[in-house]
């Protein structure tokens, strides 16, 4: 019997390892794994026959029918406190990009999807990724309802031709008959794949044209397709408003986008955009430093006032190349929702701000306020398009340092509805160049979802932080390597020697 | 713990630091570690010198890819290959903790002893984790050193080093187990080795056996639940995964110290 066993643990032991070695199972190993399960069925066949012929004594019989219900109960004790565990659910996300830590973005559209969402991963085997990749869609199973399968691509030719999966660790994430293919999964492609599951809604973002504003079809990387493509993630509909030729704004916006105008805009838009907010309509305007287009005067009429100047903040050093002071780092935000979630530690990146100062109500029930500031520190700096291009603007030594309002908001309950506008004295911070540099997406999108009612909406959206990519010098490494991984093992070899010689002369 | 149980303890670590299997077990462990963290640390320094290199616009962001990272580039192939380290270590320095005593017939002596069953097994257990422990920890000074240096994903080092515990403790557990049931040393290694291959990755099972029953059993493997320490993922359902084996390879252990003490 023992030899038996013998035979078949070592039959056993190549089998697998032949596995593990080939990540395959070749003949080698499939003949090996026969013999071992032969063997050690037969062995324990044996056994049980001579336990069954031994005469042991009924004392023994019961201490050893003790040790197995220990056994038994040791085996339920662990299973128990594995499943109490895995529904406990908690996890440390140890990772340098936090890259298992679900943004509240991502729970909430998952957690707003009727129920029935199944996530199924294809994965090749070998594809070292398809871990990372389980290992977020479990983390998401154990955030809402989702139930996640995984299956080998090469056995699912049918479901690779019906979604047209191309790669290896691809997601198919299907909720009835709707489905969306996800092929670089991350957290953030995942979000957007659960919003675009999710009910479409009916809101309707007109993008105002035709007086050099940002352009939402363009890619490159002063374009704004980016904030295009996220508008429509989180459910918008986008459509062009070519105010020179509008005498209106129609009825079904939900909001006007004003992005970054470059021109003077016409009398008659202007009109029209002051009928629409008088009833009740709501715009969201990022306007540039340096360009005075009229929106101003307008603007002024529902109770901002926007000096045409540039905050310099000194606590922002010199980012994307500019000098330090002229792309303020936003850390400091009045409670309001369209800056939920956001403060010193999710900072919004400005790219040449002019400041929005709410000065005056223009009726008693409205509500004005500033939203975002700049520091302590800061001051403006007149005329900015008169700066040399590059140049680290001079303080002028009357300048007044205080905090500058960046951004600000404003709601006017008319009879017709309430009008709310949002006014942020920089456009460029969401355009494709920086709309995912630190948390500015999130502070455009919950903006408009605040001018057009949609407050359920704001949250903090998925992000991707970079990696540690910086290295150590080849020197460094080797310092380290004989200072301190090769002393160890030496050590431990001299120990080793030591006690071999120890016990040959004792 | 009882002074009984301490001198026990003693004992064994005693009798584990006065062989060379021990030392050359911790020197094995720490020298494949140090030599393959320094080859994968030294391709991904110059990975990243290459793509900081002046024509490649320095370590601007947004110029190195993504991949390029100490997590995929370092961890996760250093520490798949320490897992396996561990498959073909930890049963070496198991293998002689009961089966010596058996072959010696030490393990009557003991026995006689004022020790209680329970405490000689706890006994031995605790010497040869707290081993284990010490294995993981000469391990883990040259890549916390170089980590520390860099100032770079030390909680994702510890993520894995608290893995590889884990694993260790496990395997340790089926070492243990496997050396209570035999007489010889040798195969009490070998039946340990077949054990943690079995239970290591269950991926094998899907040439046998249904899809579903395979991807059922799958959670049960040890690379599995590793593999989420190696990615930088501490779950309690793992962890309690792994502390799993210590009750049942007691309780496994106590049934074949019993069974001898009958036969």
């Amino acid at each position: 019997m023992r030899e038996l066993a013998a035979i078949g643990i070592v039959a056993l032991a190549f089998g697998l390892g032949a596995f593990y070695v080939d990540r395959d199972v070749p003949l080698f190993a499939l003949a090996n794994l026969a013999v071992a399960a032969a063997a050690l069925g037969a062995a324990g066949a044996l056994a049980l026959r001579r336990a069954r012929a031994g005469g042991a004594s009924p004392a023994a019989r019961r201490l050893l029918a003790r040790r197995i219900a220990a056994v038994a109960a040791a085996l339920a004790l662990a299973w128990a406190c594995e499943r109490g565990a895995a529904r406990g659910g908690w996890t440390w996300d140890a990772t340098a990009d936090q890259r298992f830590t679900l943004a509240p973005a991502t729970i909430e559209a998952l957690r707003a999807l009727p129920p029935g969402l199944t996530a199924t991963l294809y994965t090749e085997p070998g594809d070292n990724r398809a871990r990372n990749v389980r290992l977020l869609l479990e983390t998401l199973a154990a955030a809402g309802p989702l139930e996640v399968r995984t299956r080998d691509l090469s056995e699912a030719s049918k479901e690779a031709e019906r979604y047209g999966i191309g790669s290896s660790s691809t997601i198919v994430l299907e909720l009835g008959e709707r489905w969306e293919l996800v092929e670089r999964p991350t957290e953030g492609a995942l979000y957007e794949a659960l919003r675009l599951l999710g009910t479409p809604s009916a809101s309707v973002l007109y993008v105002a044209r035709g007086e050099g504003e940002g352009r939402f079809d363009d890619m490159e990387d002063a374009g704004y397709s980016g904030l295009a493509a996220a508008l429509q993630v989180e459910g918008y509909q986008l459509r062009d408003l070519v105010l020179p030729a509008a005498d209106a704004i129609p009825p079904d916006a939900s909001a006007v986008l004003l992005v970054g105008p470059r021109r003077p805009l016409r009398d008659v838009s202007l009109a029209a955009l002051e009928r629409y907010l008088a009833a009740g309509g709501r715009l969201v305007a990022l306007l540039e430093p340096g360009v005075e287009t009229g929106v101003e005067a307008l603007l002024a009429r529902w109770g901002f006032a926007l000096p045409d100047a540039l905050v310099v903040d000194p606590a922002s050093g010199p980012v994307a190349g500019d000098p330090p002071g002229v792309n303020p780092i936003v850390f400091q935000f009045s409670d309001h929702p369209a800056t939920r979630g956001l403060g010193p530690t999710r900072m919004v990146f400005l790219r040449g701000a002019r400041p929005v100062i709410p000065e005056r109500k223009p009726e008693p029930d409205d509500t004005l306020r500033a939203i975002a500031y700049s520091s302590r520190r800061a001051w403006l700096a007149p005329e900015p398009g008169g700066l040399p291009p590059g140049a680290a603007p001079e303080r002028p030594a009357d300048a007044v340092e205080d905090y500058f309002p960046l951004a600000a908001v404003g709601s006017y309950p008319r009879e017709a509805g309430e009008a709310r506008i949002v006014v942020i004295g920089d456009a460029d911070f969401a355009a494709n160049h920086s709309l995912r540099a630190l948390y500015n997406a999130d502070f455009i999108l919950n903006a408009i979802h605040w001018a057009a009612a949609r407050e359920p909406e704001i949250t903090l959206r998925p992000k991707t932080i970079t990696v540690d990519q910086f290295p150590m010098t080849p020197q460094q490494s080797l310092r380290m390597l004989y200072g301190v991984g090769l002393l160890v093992p030496e050590l431990c070899l001299i120990a080793a020697a030591l006690a071999w010689v120890r016990r040959r002369s004792g | 713990m009882s002074t009984r149980l301490a001198a026990l303890v003693r004992k064994e670590l005693a009798v584990l630091f006065g062989s060379p299997l021990a030392w050359l077990t911790m020197a094995g462990v720490a020298l494949v570690t140090a030599l393959l963290f320094f080859d994968h640390l030294r391709i991904y320094n110059q990975i990243l010198f290459l793509y900081s290199s002046s024509t490649m616009g320095g370590f601007t962001s947004g110029t190195i890819p993504i991949y390029v990272n100490l997590r995929d580039q370092v961890f996760l192939p250093v520490m798949e290959t320490l897992a396996l380290t561990l498959i073909g270590l930890v049963p070496l320095v198991t293998m002689r903790v009961f089966a010596e005593e058996r072959a010696r017939g030490t393990d009557e002596l003991l026995a006689t002893t004022r020790l209680t069953p329970r405490e000689i097994v706890i006994g031995k257990f605790a010497a040869t984790y707290g081993f284990v422990a010490l294995l993981m920890a000469l391990s883990f000074v040259y890549p916390a050193a170089s980590i520390i240096r860099a100032g770079l994903g030390l909680p994702h080092l510890l993520a894995v080093y608290l893995g590889l515990f884990a694993l260790g403790i496990a395997l340790a557990s089926i070492g243990l187990v496997c050396s209570a049931f035999s007489e010889s040393q040798l195969l009490a290694a070998i039946s340990a080795y077949a054990v943690a291959f079995v239970l290591y990755d269950f991926r094998w099972t899907t040439q046998f056996l249904p899809e579903a029953v395979a991807a059922a059993i799958d959670p049960l493997s040890l690379h599995l639940r590793f593999g989420a320490f190696a990615e930088g993922l501490v779950r309690a359902a793992d962890l309690a995964y792994f502390a799993g084996y210590v009750p049942i390879a007691f309780a496994l252990t106590r049934l074949a110290w019993d069974q001898r003490r009958v036969r």
